[in-house]
């Protein structure tokens, strides 16, 4: 169990962590969503009592990490952004180390052993950290986080630099860590927090702006999905043609190549007219050649909150940024 | 105190994992070695001197040659300690390794003292290699070991000081380069502190030579354990310690 109450951190006049609070039940998983410099690395190294707090305190596993540090950070694994790797050091040395100063008395060897097979870094276990590769670095740094199977692991950005197989082995291996483990992961990609996470925090400017469960979060700020479509036909009938379609609100021309023409439908929220758009371009005879949802990214999901935070506007990420934006 | 071995034998391990180890007890011995020689073979010329019928008085092999062996050896510590200093702090925080260290279960005395015994370890195996130099001396003389005891207390006591300044100094930054400067500087001065001390007022004169590092070790080059010179030496290395600790909590709060 974690949970942060108040919490603040200021360099001089400067405000990382601003009156931050939430709690993450025993075994969930909580993504912790941001741009650079939100503050969810400062508010993680609170956490794992890296860094006091200038305000308010941090509680891990029922222990303050201010008033008892000890406790608290014997109950707590802590992947930092850069695996803190010693280089000279093979795998099966870190790692050994690691257990020592975690507090691991006895069968010492066979928990190394064990975190290696687990993470899968067995087959590098006599190579130097520093000779790794990125994704080898991570796992190691993975494995140094749980090897005393601590009861909160705070992990940041766990998958950054990994493959996309590491990556899908890295989040199986978290979901599988949470039965026992209550987790606090930061990342920038939005799928992670979807696939992984109960609950999931937006944070920025060290200010919370959105706390909830990625569904809710993905349908509240799904305000009206833009659909995006690419027909063979005649652009202007077929632009009359899409907006003719009920619940659709606007339909924009983008760019045109060459014969074909292209068109962002925006819908009503919770409309799904995919089938009726399809049929008023295939019925009129033109080629219907691509069709699909336009997805929302964690940039336009993270600007919308913002936003909607500072406009207080009612419903009306319509507004919200279009793909150059969202790319760039 | 478990906590305090185990991170005390990941520095010397990390001395000997890379080339440093290896290069720093070499050279210590190189230079060990040549004052060695050096005097040793003054010492055999003033002894045939003696032989032929020159001054009378007796030779003794422990005030003619360990002690001045060991002032000399005393200027290596000068050179070689910037360096096996100004990597400790320096180099975790660089790495990002520091992380790992303050979010172990960990005291910061346990980290520091750690880290400490783990820089005089490293000493330790240096002057471990000139006992051999002192075995030669028992083999073809028959020097007392009392004073060759109290001498190699005294370069363990001093290197303690210098080893717990350099480890301050490190916490200080990110930079090792400017670690091992800094130290490197401190230390000389602190060695040549009562340089002026002849034309100082009587009183800057015991201020200076109480302050100076070297003063205090020509009574254990003599065999002579002062607790003036004890107390100085682990007052020093306790300052040093402590100090480490205030910047390292300092730097926790700043971030």
């Amino acid at each position: 169990m974690i949970e942060v109450d108040h919490l603040s951190k200021r360099y001089g006049p400067f405000t990382a962590v601003d009156d931050v609070s939430f709690r993450v039940e025993s075994g969930q998983i909580l993504g912790f969503l941001g741009p650079n410099g939100a503050g969810k690395t400062t508010t993680m190294r609170i956490i794992t009592g890296y860094m006091p707090a200038t305000s308010g305190k941090a509680i891990v596993a029922g222990y303050d990490v201010f008033e008892q540090p000890l406790e608290a950070k014997r109950r707590t694994g802590y992947l930092p952004e850069t695996p803190p790797l010693y280089p000279d050091m093979t795998v099966r040395e870190y790692l050994t180390f690691v257990a020592k100063i975690k507090g691991i008395r006895s069968h010492v060897k066979d928990r190394v052993g064990e975190v290696m097979k687990r993470t899968w870094v067995a087959d590098m276990a006599d190579r130097h950290c520093g000779k790794l590769s990125k994704g080898y670095k991570q796992r190691v740094g993975l494995a140094q986080a749980i090897i005393h199977n601590p009861d909160v692991l705070v992990l940041d950005e766990p998958t950054a630099g990994l493959d996309p197989k590491q990556i899908i082995e890295t989040r199986q291996l978290i979901r599988e860590l949470a039965g026992t483990h209550t987790i606090i992961l930061s990342t920038h990609i939005l799928p992670e927090v979807s696939q992984t996470c109960q609950r999931v925090v937006i944070i920025n400017k060290g200010r919370v702006v959105a706390v909830d469960s990625p569904e809710n979060l993905t349908s509240r700020l799904q305000g009206a999905a833009t659909i995006y479509v690419q027909a063979d036909g005649p652009a202007a009938e077929v632009q009359a043609a899409l907006q003719n379609v009920p619940s659709v609100t606007r339909v924009t021309q983008s760019e045109p190549k060459g014969e074909l023409a292209s068109f962002e439908v925006d819908t009503e929220k919770g409309a799904d007219v995919r089938r009726e758009l399809a049929s008023a371009v295939v019925s009129r005879g033109w080629g219907l050649l691509e069709l699909r949802p336009m997805r929302m990214s964690l940039e336009d999901i993270f600007l919308s909150v913002i936003t909607d935070e500072s406009a207080e506007a009612p419903a009306a990420p319509a507004e919200g940024p279009d793909e150059e934006v969202a790319h760039a | 105190m478990r906590n305090i071995l185990a991170i005390a034998g990941k520095e010397l391990r990390g001395y000997f994992a890379s080339p440093i180890g290896y290069v720093l007890v070499g050279f210590y011995a190189l230079l060990f070695g040549w004052f060695f020689y050096t005097l040793v073979a003054f010492f055999e010329r003033q002894s045939m001197q003696m032989a032929m019928g020159g001054p009378g008085g007796s030779m003794n092999l422990n005030q003619m040659l360990v002690a001045p062996l060991l002032m000399n050896a005393t200027v290596i510590m000068l050179l070689v300690f910037p360096l096996i200093t100004m990597r400790t702090y320096a180099e975790e925080k660089r790495s990002g390794t520091i992380e790992l260290l303050l979010t172990s279960p960990l005291t910061d005395w346990q980290i520091i003292l750690g880290k400490f015994l783990g820089a005089l370890a490293l000493y330790a195996v240096m002057l471990g290699v000139t006992l051999v130099h002192m075995a030669i001396l028992f083999v073809f003389g028959n020097p007392e070991w009392k004073p060759i005891a109290t001498g190699y207390l005294g370069l363990l006591l001093m290197g303690g000081s210098f080893l717990s300044l350099g480890l301050f100094i490190s916490s200080l930054t990110k930079n090792q380069i400017v670690a091992g400067m800094i130290t490197f500087s401190v230390f000389l001065l602190l060695w040549v502190i009562n340089w002026v001390s002849t034309f100082v007022g009587p009183t800057m004169q015991t201020v200076l030579n109480y302050l100076s590092i070297t003063e205090h070790f020509d009574d254990f080059a003599k065999g002579i354990i002062d607790t003036k010179h004890l107390v100085y030496y682990l007052s020093f290395i306790a300052m040093g310690l402590f100090l480490t600790m205030k910047a390292v909590d300092s730097e926790r709060w700043r971030g």
